[in-house]
């Protein structure tokens, strides 16, 4: 109890390094909640741009489909006739059938790999909030050789509205054919996959030129609330063939990230644990050289090395919980911030950051995490503690007599 | 009975290639209650010897006998708790914590024998400085208190847990004579009143005056030890 309170007034008496080394702690953990914040926020954003232009909440498709659907097969296609059959079901507010297969997108100069889609567009634009997206011309109807791409696809081929491309495609009997069409609109989103990757024809025309009329690879339904995909998702199942599944859009294989948030909360950690050990070293080494005459007398008195560890460390924990406070309680105003009025980057940077694949267009806003200021306030005791234990065991295993006469 | 048995005790530090002898056999008993004074140039072992009969340092041969236990067979922690329990230091640079107040230095040392109750302890630590002469600055810091001051909480910080021995090195050098003479007088004392063993390492004429027993050391070798019934200066 005497060798905690002595370690507490040390922590007073060198207050100056104490703030400094708490500060360097809270900074580092207020960059981690920062980053957490904006992370989580972006794969909130990422789901939901998924949702929004690629996915929908629920797809209906051919079991053995969804098993090589990264291939985009024209086999295992459903047919429309047979899906007329299933009833709209509670909560759905919309469904929209796709085709989708494999292309190279052609000027008549350059061609490019993209993803073709087959789409109704009434029932498409009822899913899929695009009417606003269009940066030049519009959505073609049925049976119009036209096409609509993304703004950044159509610059890439020097495309403009009016000007005709060619798809070139494969059909169900592999043989190769091409959809002639005339460029009716281009979009821009905050979908980098939308924006650079996919070309959308009417689901007519496709499904002739690939040989699978009245097919589609997918129903995309959109739902009232998303959360009660995974509830509808199998009370359709139980209304269709066994063949034939509804996934919930948690389930769905797309790009998230769930693996950049990992990667980046790793290497901040990293950060941290760099950051805080290296002023906590530096903080005892500093202190025991500042202070060897009195571990040389407090030895001299009887103490021993293991309570003298116990002093330093003591001391580094305190300094611990004074940083991890700090930066605890500025990282709840920071993500506050964030949460309410958000980082508008292209502002700030002229950056478009959707073409980075992020998700974002205009404002990115963070994400409430609670558990994150726990762990980060418990790794920064833990930081403090370890870091500490080495230097600490350094000044308490001097020799009392070299201590003492320590200039 | 002695409290204090060295036979053959030698020293030698390693420096670089060179073996620096700084003992050279130094057959010595220090009774319990003694208040001796351990005289000679600088250089010549004084602090070597004090270091040794204080568990701070180990012989090169021979052995010490601390109240009939051998020193050398004891462990580190062993010899911890020997300082802990039955010796007390006092430095000539005081060697204080900055951050407690006088009354907090004297009680670090006597919470570490861990033997007594809070009441014990408050009793003790205001009647070793009132001993001491520090009535009324217990809270005072050591950065508020003068040289004189500061040895006499050092002094107090020695004597609370009533140690079977002190060792002074040089207690006096950094005072002025009537300081010097103050901070003897309340050593002498205690000597008197708790039967306390001093050993003083020193240069000063007039800690050697109230010693009772005077030991010259010199190219680490004993070269007088002389005992007189009073000291010159009385306690």
């Amino acid at each position: 109890m005497f060798l905690t309170k002595l370690a507490l007034k040390n922590l007073i008496r060198h207050r100056n390094r104490t703030l400094i080394t708490a500060c360097i702690i809270a900074a580092a953990v207020f960059l981690y909640l920062i980053f957490d914040s904006l992370i989580a926020g972006m794969t909130d954003m990422s789901y939901d741009t998924l949702i929004d232009y690629e996915t929908g909440h629920l797809q209906i498709v051919h079991r053995d489909y969804w098993a090589e659907e990264e291939k985009l097969p024209l086999e295992d296609l459903l047919s429309l006739e047979e899906l007329a059959t299933l009833s709209q079901v509670d909560g759905e507010v919309a469904r929209s059938p796709e085709l989708a297969f494999p292309a190279r997108l052609s000027n008549g100069m350059n061609e490019l790999p993209v993803v073709g889609k087959g789409i109704i567009p009434d029932e498409f634009l009822r899913i899929f909030p695009l009417e606003d997206k269009f940066v030049a011309g519009s959505m073609f109807a049925l049976g119009e050789y036209k096409a609509v791409m993304g703004k950044r696809l159509a610059d890439l081929l020097d495309l403009q509205v009016g000007d005709f491309i060619t798809l070139l495609v494969r059909d169900k009997n592999e043989t190769f054919n091409t959809i002639e069409a005339e460029i009716g609109g281009l979009i821009h989103t905050i979908n980098a996959n939308v924006n650079q990757n996919v070309v959308y024809v009417p689901l007519d025309i496709a499904g002739h030129a690939l040989a699978v009329p009245e097919k589609v690879s997918k129903v995309i339904i959109k739902l009232e609330d998303k959360n009660g995909a995974p509830r509808i998702a199998r009370e359709i199942e139980a209304r269709l063939p066994a063949k034939i599944g509804a996934y919930p859009w948690n389930e769905l294989e797309a790009i998230t990230f769930a693996g950049a948030k990992n990667a980046g909360i790793m290497v901040m950690t990293t950060i941290l644990l760099v950051i805080a050990a290296i002023a906590i070293v530096n903080t005892v080494i500093l202190a025991a050289l500042e202070r060897m005459g009195e571990i040389g007398m407090m030895k001299a008195m009887g103490l021993q090395e293991k309570e003298l560890i116990y002093l330093f460390v003591t001391e580094s924990v305190g300094i611990g919980i004074l940083g991890g406070l700090a930066g605890v309680l500025l990282g709840l105003i920071g993500v506050a911030l964030l949460v309410r009025i958000g980082i508008d980057w292209s502002a700030q940077t002229g950056v478009d950051m959707s073409s980075f694949g992020i998700p974002v267009l205009g404002t990115m806003y963070g994400s409430w995490n609670p558990l994150a200021f726990l762990r980060i306030f418990c790794f920064s005791l833990i930081v403090s503690f370890f870091a500490s234990i080495p230097p600490a065991y350094w000044a308490a295993a001097k020799d009392p007599i070299e201590a003492i006469e320590y200039r | 009975m002695a409290l204090l048995e060295l036979k053959g005790v030698t020293k030698v530090y390693q420096q670089g290639k060179i073996e620096v002898p700084a003992l050279r056999g130094i057959d010595l008993t220090v009774e319990a209650g003694e208040f001796t004074t351990l005289f000679g140039p600088s250089g010549s072992g004084k602090t070597t010897l004090l270091n040794l009969v204080g568990c701070l340092d180990k012989p090169t041969g021979g052995t010490i006998l601390f109240d009939g236990q051998d020193l050398a067979a004891l462990s580190k922690k062993e010899l911890a708790m020997i300082r802990r329990e039955h010796i007390g230091f006092i430095f000539q640079s005081y060697n204080l914590i900055p951050v407690l107040t006088a009354y907090e230095n004297v009680e670090f040392a006597i919470r570490l024998v861990n033997k007594h109750s809070d009441r014990e302890i408050k009793d003790k630590v205001m009647g070793i400085l009132a001993a001491v002469g520090l009535e009324g600055l217990e809270n005072r810091r050591p950065n508020e208190l003068s040289g004189g001051q500061k040895q006499r909480v050092a002094i107090a910080r020695a004597l609370v847990k009533e140690p079977k021995l002190v060792l002074a090195d040089e207690p006096s050098a950094n005072l002025d004579s009537k300081t010097s003479e103050e901070v003897l007088a309340v050593m002498a004392k205690m000597n008197r009143e708790l039967g306390t063993t001093f050993i003083f390492s020193t240069h000063d004429p007039l800690v050697m005056d109230y010693a009772r027993r005077l030991l010259e050391i010199r190219d680490g070798v004993i070269t007088l030890d002389r005992r007189r019934d009073e000291a010159i200066v009385s306690h």
